[in-house]
Parts: structure tokens; C-alpha cells; sequence
């Protein structure tokens, strides 16, 4: 039995005290809120900079990564022996992707072998003009990650959940101009004499014994006899002059014109000699410095036939279209990069006398491998003479509680990948995003039940401050009948009222809480050694590879859940209750006797 | 009054036995390791329908004893019986439902319930009854016509004189048709005049719907108008008499 009428009229006539035990309440459920919301907006912050993954509508990257040291968890496979028919050993020639880079397994030699093709790869400015003449040259060049055969799209395409496998390639771009050097270094090769020796045919009886006749005939002749001897005397081992000098022993006999009469046709022609002709090899060494202008911006190749998914998908397109049939001879730009270059669609790209037609232009998300210039994937392939290859897969899954299963069906298909999920990002992340959401979890959660317990407490008090100044009117309810039960229940029902109050304003003063964090939005860093996806943002060519770590900075928001919101709301209510229940207790203490003379 | 359906008149003295017998009741207050004897062996027959007043300087145990009388505290010794129902040994929840159909209050200082107008504070008192709430809310307005109070019945006693505030206080004393009305310095609160008309007003009770009424005060002219004076001094009984005073 609890009378509404006189509950709402205690809420609405003791208006001071309704309002400020709910407010009482509200505070502490609205700073509740605010700690919540900062904690949900930090780990909203985490996926938005940890998921370059899932935002573009993949959950899982293969990658070959450089491992820097040998203490780097991200790979520490050997190079697998198996498997040679997959074809992931790299093309014997052509292109700096080749040697070296054998396919998925990874050793030091092999990121030896990277860096130094990347150091190497501005191999001869001569060929780009005559000493002094004016040049300007694009270098697509490798950045951290291994490129591999595409075929291993289709292999991860095959494994079962994987909706979709895209291949994607990433390339650091130096563009260089200045005039091409005078500086040479001449080197003089060949003139060396190079002889063979081979096998004559083999003679019949009749012909060894007509040349042993011969050759006797002749040494008789010649040397008297001599040859019957079983040492030679030292002025036969002396160096003859004139051809055939290297042929110590039987050269002179050889070419002797006279031994040669003794031959047959057959054996003279057996004889051979090679001479290496002598040429001089102009070369311009290290390209100087002091005249060669040099800047760097980020490529990638995308599948234009995917506009869903890959390092950018169509959903990303800020201005302008999508890769169309023409996509040999397109490119998508970058936002941030048209802005500095001011570029713009419609526009023109010239890369090593070629041209590109700028058809749109996109805004990738802020992590992952964001590069400035997309091209289509067969055209970077071609301009970095590394057809066929990708350094990067990105893999949609039917459902993400398969991304676990799929991966490591990956790994099993494609021993050596590195394989990135969402979840092994957010275990790479350091930085004070990480921090922060460390701490909003743990001491947040601490300090959230604090204040609500204080606010718990205040209430408490108040309601039991209340019943304190009602005890004639409570004793006066149970002198004229009403049950100690009846009594407890009213004041719970009053506190109830008082709750329902305290979480509607509370809720308002969350909303607030949050909307004023947001507008603060202090900046976090998140520092990730696990984003070697993101190899394209680093600057540098040659360092940069064996470092694999991206800072990124994002502003922290509070949003405002709707799971929130219904905790705050309980969290209130039951606020008021656990008060009602204090100042209930209170009132059920009291003797109805209190009624008469209480007051002494 | 016109109160046709009061249980008092009915059983109050149903088997011929008196409402209230009380035999050897004493009760103690113990605070602080002092113990204060309020009643001491106090022995009382009150029958249905009396008007008792119970007289005698402050601390001298009157109002000790209408808790007794009105099932508000049970006695340290000794017994109490109330229509035939040892109450000395009942618990809680039989003395609350007693308080609630058979005992109404009325106090000094009114008792109202300030966030509550004057028909609600009457119609308070019958939210533990089982009566549909539209009867409930009928029968507070009838009560106040009765007492006199039917242009007030959505004032708030904040904006009701003294003497207003005491008759809403008979009216809810008279919500559930009790058998005793019990009222602790009625007009403590009030000048003597308005006082006056309160005591008429409980007189008229008795008189029209026969329920019982146990007044405290200590006041000559108010215990003159009842039929019984009950004078007590340090927790016991010194007389106990007919009234001598002039009935209105």
C-alpha cells in the first residue's frame, strides 16, 4: 500500500528538498556519465586510430614486414624451404623487388638485402641525359614491406569466411631533379687471354700409329731422340717465347706447324682460343647532392576493381569518381597532399613523362597506409617494374567472430606473413591514448564509484535529515494506523520519485559533461610499433624501414552510449531507493508513541 | 453527528464487560541507566461511551497513559484489556491494526500532514482500510462537512486557523469509526474559546455516535465538561470522580 497522491505531494510541496537531494543525485550520476563517456570515447578513439582495418571494410592485413632487430615480435620466421611450386621466389632479374627477396620467410640477410637494393637503386644519372643537362626523374622505391607474388591474393582468397582478398601495393616515390653529374670514374676491362682445353676425338689404331710415326719422325729430327727421356732437361721448362707460352707442356708441340701435319683434321680443329676484348666503362657514381632536388611522397596501388575494400575504397572519395575503365591512366589523390600541391580533380599528373589524370580525390583513414597517390595497381606495378607483386593483402571476413579462425588459417597457408588484426594492432599500441584509456578504466572505474557513493551517501543523509524533521508526522501515520511496513514503503516511494528526478537531471548534466569534454577535446598521441602497415607514412627511405612505428594524434570525444545512459538512470534510481531505505529504516525505528508529546 | 454505523454502539459493550480494564499497570522509562517510573500501578475501568478526562500537573503521567490506552506502547507490568483483548502482549502488527479501525487521535500540536490538504490528511488515515478510494475520498469530505470544515477541504493546514486544524484532526480521528477517540491536550493550542469549541465538538461525538473519548488536559473548565475525572500526580491515580461541572 504506498498512497502516490501523497508521495508526489511530499515531492511537490517540500519542493527545496526534492530538489536538492535529485540534485544531489544527478551530480553524481551526471560525472558517472562523464567518466564513462570519457572512458568510452577513449576506446572509441583507440578503434578509430587502431582500426584502419575495419573502417575500410577489411579485418585482416598480410604483410611482410623488415624486422629491425632480431628481438621485433612481428616476425621471427625462418625461410621456409617448402612450397616452391607456389612461386613465391622472386623473378631472377628485373626491378629492385627481385633479388633477395625471396618470397614469404624473412632472414637478415634478406632485410640486408632490401636495404641495400634500396641504396642502391639510383644506380646511373647517365642514363638519364648528357653530363649537364637538365633532369627530372620519379624513383618508386620500396618502403618497409616485403612485396610477394599476387598469387597469394588468390591463396588467401580460397580460405573459407574470407568474403574478399584484395592486393594492394605501397611504394616510397623519390622525385628527384637537378642536372646529370660530370662526375666520372673510368675503369678498363678485358685484354685478358682466356684458353680452354677439350678432349680430341678419338683415334683409330691405324691413325694413332701413323701420327705416333709422325711425331716420332719429327722429335728424332728435332730433338734427337730426347724424348725418350724420362725427365726434361731445365732448358726445355724454360718460358718460350711467342704464342702459346701459357701451354707449358705440350703448347709448343701443338701449335708447332709441324706437329700440326702430324694431325688429323678433327684434333686441329678442337683447338681454341679466346681473347676478351678490352673496353673502357664510363660510369657516374653517387649522384652529388649539391645539384639534385629531391622530395618524397607516398604511392599505392589499388585494385580499381574493388572500389569496397583496400587501402581506400569509394565510400572514402571526397571529390570527383572512382577509378573508371580508364584506370591504367588515372589516379586518386590524396586530400591532404592536393592541398599542398593544389591539385585538384580534372587535373593532371605527370610521373616520368607519362600522364595521369587526377579523377578524384579521397580521404583515407587516418591510420593505416595512407599514401598520397593512388594508381591503379597494375600501373604502380609496372612503374616499379614489380609486376605481379603486392607487399600487401587486405582480407574482409563474413564475420568478424571469424577473424580469429581466419587468420591463423592464413598464417597456416602463408607461412611467414605477418598477419594484422584489429586485436594484435591494439596489443602493438603504446602512447598516452593507451595510457589514458588504462587509467580511464582503471582508476575511472574506481573514481566513477566513488562519486557515486558519495552521491549514494549524500542523498542518504539528506533523506535521513528528512525523516529526522517528519518524526511527528510519521509517528502521527502510525498512531492513526498506518503499518511500519506502509511508513518504509512511502518513503521509499518518495525517494523513487526523487530518483526518477535525479536521473533525468542527471542525465542532462552527463549529456553536458560530455558535450563540454568534446569541445575541450584534449589531443592523445597513440604510438603504435605495430602499424608497419603504415610504412608509407614515414618519410624517410632507408631508416624508416627498420623503425615500423607511427604517432598519431586524435581528440578525445565523450559520447554518450545508450547502455549509458540506462546505467546512469538505474544508478540514480537505485541511489534513491538506497536512500529511501536509509530514511526508511529511520522511520520504522520510530515509536508511534513519539506522536503524542514529541516534542516535549 | 450522524455517524449510524459506529462499532461502539454496537459490541462496545457487547458481553456487558467495560471497554478499557486495567489492572496494575506500570510502566518504566529507562535512559541513560535512570530509570523513571511514569506509572505506578495504576488500576482503571473506563466503559464505552464515557467522556474521561484525565487531569494533573505536567509529568504526572497522563499522556503516558493515553499511549497505554491508545495502542501506541504496551506496559512494563501489569495488564491492559481493550474490547475483550489483552493488549500488554501484542505485537506490533495487532496494536497498529487495532490503532487503525478502532482508536482514533487526536493530538496537541494537530498532527496534520503539511503537504497535505485538509480532505487528504482525513483521507490519510483510511489508505491502510480497504475502502475503494473514491468512497475513501467521499467520506473525508462528509467527515469535514461534519466538523464543520466543508469550504476547506483542499486548504493545506498551513493556511488553516488552529482551531480548523483541530477539527480536520477529529475528522481523520473519526475516518475509520473508532470506538475510543483519544485526545491529548485538544486545546493546548488554542484560546479558550475556540478550545471550548473543540471539547463541544468531541462532546457531541459522544453524544451522537456514542464513541468513547479520553481527554487529557489541564485545564479546570475543560475537565468540567467531562462526565469523569480521572486526577492523577507522580504516575498514579489520587482521584478519580464524577464531574461536578455544568454538561453543554
Amino acid at each position: 500500500m504506498v498512497s502516490l497522491r501523497y508521495a508526489w505531494n511530499e515531492l511537490r510541496r517540500r519542493f527545496g528538498r526534492t530538489i536538492v537531494t535529485s540534485l544531489g543525485l544527478a551530480l553524481g550520476v551526471g560525472l558517472v556519465m562523464g567518466i564513462v563517456g570519457v572512458s568510452e570515447g577513449l576506446s572509441d578513439a583507440q578503434n578509430r586510430v587502431l582500426s584502419p582495418l575495419g573502417s575500410v571494410g577489411t579485418d585482416i592485413i598480410v604483410t611482410r614486414t623488415v624486422a629491425a632487430t632480431t628481438t621485433q615480435t612481428t616476425t621471427t620466421t625462418t625461410l621456409p624451404t617448402g612450397n616452391p611450386g607456389r612461386g613465391r621466389v622472386g623473378p631472377g632479374g628485373g626491378g629492385f623487388f627481385a633479388s633477395g627477396v625471396a618470397g614469404f620467410g624473412e632472414s637478415s640477410s634478406e632485410a640486408t638485402s632490401l636495404l641495400n637494393n634500396n641504396s642502391s637503386i639510383i644506380t646511373d644519372l647517365a642514363k638519364l641525359g648528357k653530363p649537364g643537362t637538365k633532369f627530372t626523374h620519379d624513383f618508386l622505391v620500396p618502403g618497409t614491406l616485403i612485396t610477394f607474388p599476387a598469387v597469394a591474393v588468390t591463396d588467401v582468397a580460397k580460405i573459407p569466411d574470407v568474403t574478399s582478398a584484395v592486393g594492394a601495393l605501397s611504394l616510397q616515390a623519390l622525385h628527384e631533379s637537378g642536372t646529370v653529374p660530370k662526375i666520372t670514374a673510368t675503369v678498363k676491362t678485358g685484354g685478358q687471354t682466356i684458353s680452354t682445353t677439350m678432349k680430341a676425338p678419338t683415334l683409330t689404331t691405324a691413325q694413332r700409329k701413323a701420327e705416333g710415326a709422325c711425331i716420332q719422325k719429327l722429335l728424332v729430327k728435332n730433338y734427337g731422340g730426347y724424348f725418350n727421356r724420362t725427365t726434361r732437361p731445365a732448358g726445355a721448362s724454360g718460358a718460350p717465347s711467342g704464342p702459346g707460352a701459357g701451354a707449358r707442356v705440350f703448347g709448343g708441340f701443338e701449335t708447332n706447324p709441324a706437329v700440326l701435319k702430324c694431325m688429323t683434321p678433327a684434333q686441329i680443329s678442337y683447338q681454341e682460343k679466346v681473347l676478351v676484348p678490352e673496353q673502357t666503362i664510363t660510369e657516374y657514381l653517387n649522384p652529388p647532392t649539391t645539384n639534385t632536388a629531391t622530395s618524397t611522397y607516398t604511392v599505392a596501388g589499388v585494385d580499381p576493381n574493388n572500389p569496397n575494400t583496400g587501402l581506400i575504397t569509394k565510400a572514402q572519395l571526397v571529390s570527383g569518381t572512382w577509378f573508371t575503365a580508364h584506370s591504367a591512366d588515372e589516379v586518386l589523390v590524396n586530400t591532404a597532399y592536393a592541398n599542398t600541391k593544389k591539385l585538384k580533380v580534372g587535373g593532371t599528373l605527370t610521373i616520368n613523362s607519362a600522364s595521369y589524370k587526377i579523377v578524384g580525390l579521397v580521404a583515407p583513414t587516418l591510420t593505416g597506409n595512407v599514401s598520397d597517390i593512388y594508381f591503379a595497381l597494375a600501373t604502380v606495378q609496372r612503374l616499379a617494374s614489380a609486376t605481379g607483386y603486392v607487399d600487401e593483402v587486405l582480407v574482409s571476413v563474413n564475420n568478424s567472430s571469424n577473424v580469429g579462425t581466419v587468420a591463423a588459417a592464413i598464417k597456416k597457408e602463408l607461412p611467414g606473413a605477418t598477419v594484422l588484426t584489429s586485436k594484435t594492432l591494439a596489443d602493438q599500441v603504446s602512447g598516452s591514448l593507451s595510457n589514458a584509456h588504462k587509467l580511464a578504466n582503471d582508476l575511472g572505474g574506481a573514481l566513477a564509484i566513488v562519486v557515486l557513493l558519495a552521491a549514494f551517501l549524500i542523498a542518504g543523509l539528506l533523506t535521513l535529515s528528512s525523516v529526522a524533521k517528519r518524526v511527528r508526522e510519521i509517528g502521527s501515520l502510525r498512531a492513526i494506523g498506518w503499518s511500519r511496513g506502509a511508513v518504509v514503503r512511502q518513503i521509499m516511494a518518495e525517494m523513487l520519485g526523487i530518483g526518477v528526478i535525479g536521473a533525468v537531471v542527471g542525465l542532462g548534466v552527463g549529456v553536458a559533461v560530455c558535450a563540454i569534454i568534446g569541445a575541450i577535446g584534449p589531443s592523445l598521441s597513440v604510438t603504435s610499433t605495430g602499424l608497419a602497415v603504415g610504412a608509407s607514412k614515414l618519410s624517410g627511405l632507408v631508416n624508416q624501414a627498420t623503425t615500423g612505428t607511427t604517432t598519431l594524434t586524435v581528440h578525445l570525444t565523450a559520447p554518450v552510449h545508450l547502455a549509458t545512459v540506462g546505467l546512469a538512470f538505474l544508478g540514480a534510481i537505485v541511489g534513491g531507493l538506497l536512500a529511501g531505505a536509509a530514511g526508511g529504516w529511520r522511520a520504522a525505528r520510530l515509536a508511534p508513541a513519539s506522536a503524542l508529546r514529541d516534542l516535549g | 453527528m450522524t455517524d449510524s454505523t459506529n462499532p461502539a454502539t454496537t459490541d462496545g459493550s457487547a458481553g456487558g464487560e467495560p471497554l478499557y480494564v486495567l489492572q496494575s499497570v506500570e510502566r518504566t522509562f529507562t535512559k541513560g541507566g535512570v530509570s523513571v517510573h511514569a506509572l505506578r500501578g495504576i488500576n482503571l475501568t473506563l466503559a464505552a461511551g464515557e467522556m474521561v478526562a484525565l487531569e494533573g500537573p505536567s509529568g504526572s503521567g497522563k499522556t503516558t497513559l493515553l499511549q497505554l490506552l491508545g495502542a501506541l506502547d504496551v506496559p512494563t507490568a501489569g495488564s491492559i484489556r481493550f474490547a475483550g483483548r489483552e493488549l500488554e502482549n501484542a505485537s506490533d502488527r495487532v496494536l497498529t491494526r487495532i490503532r487503525s479501525e478502532e482508536i482514533g487521535f487526536v493530538f496537541q500540536h494537530f498532527n496534520l500532514i503539511p503537504t497535505l490538504t485538509a480532505r487528504e490528511n482525513v483521507w490519510i488515515a483510511m489508505v491502510p482500510g480497504s475502502l475503494p478510494h473514491e468512497e475513501q475520498v467521499a467520506r473525508a469530505s462528509e467527515l469535514l462537512r461534519q466538523v464543520g470544515l466543508g469550504h476547506r477541504l483542499t486548504h493545506l493546514p498551513s493556511r488553516l486557523s488552529g482551531g480548523e486544524q483541530q477539527r480536520v484532526a477529529i475528522a481523520r480521528a473519526l475516518a475509520n469509526k473508532p470506538r475510543v477517540v483519544i485526545a491529548d491536550e485538544p486545546t493546548g493550542n488554542l484560546d479558550s474559546e475556540t478550545g471550548l469549541e473543540v471539547i463541544d465538538l468531541l462532546s457531541e461525538l459522544r453524544d451522537v455516535a456514542g464513541v468513547t473519548v479520553i481527554l487529557a488536559t489541564h485545564d479546570e473548565e475543560i475537565g468540567r465538561r467531562a462526565e469523569r475525572r480521572v486526577r492523577m500526580r507522580d504516575g498514579s491515580i489520587v482521584e478519580d470522580r464524577a464531574a461536578t461541572g455544568i454538561l453543554s
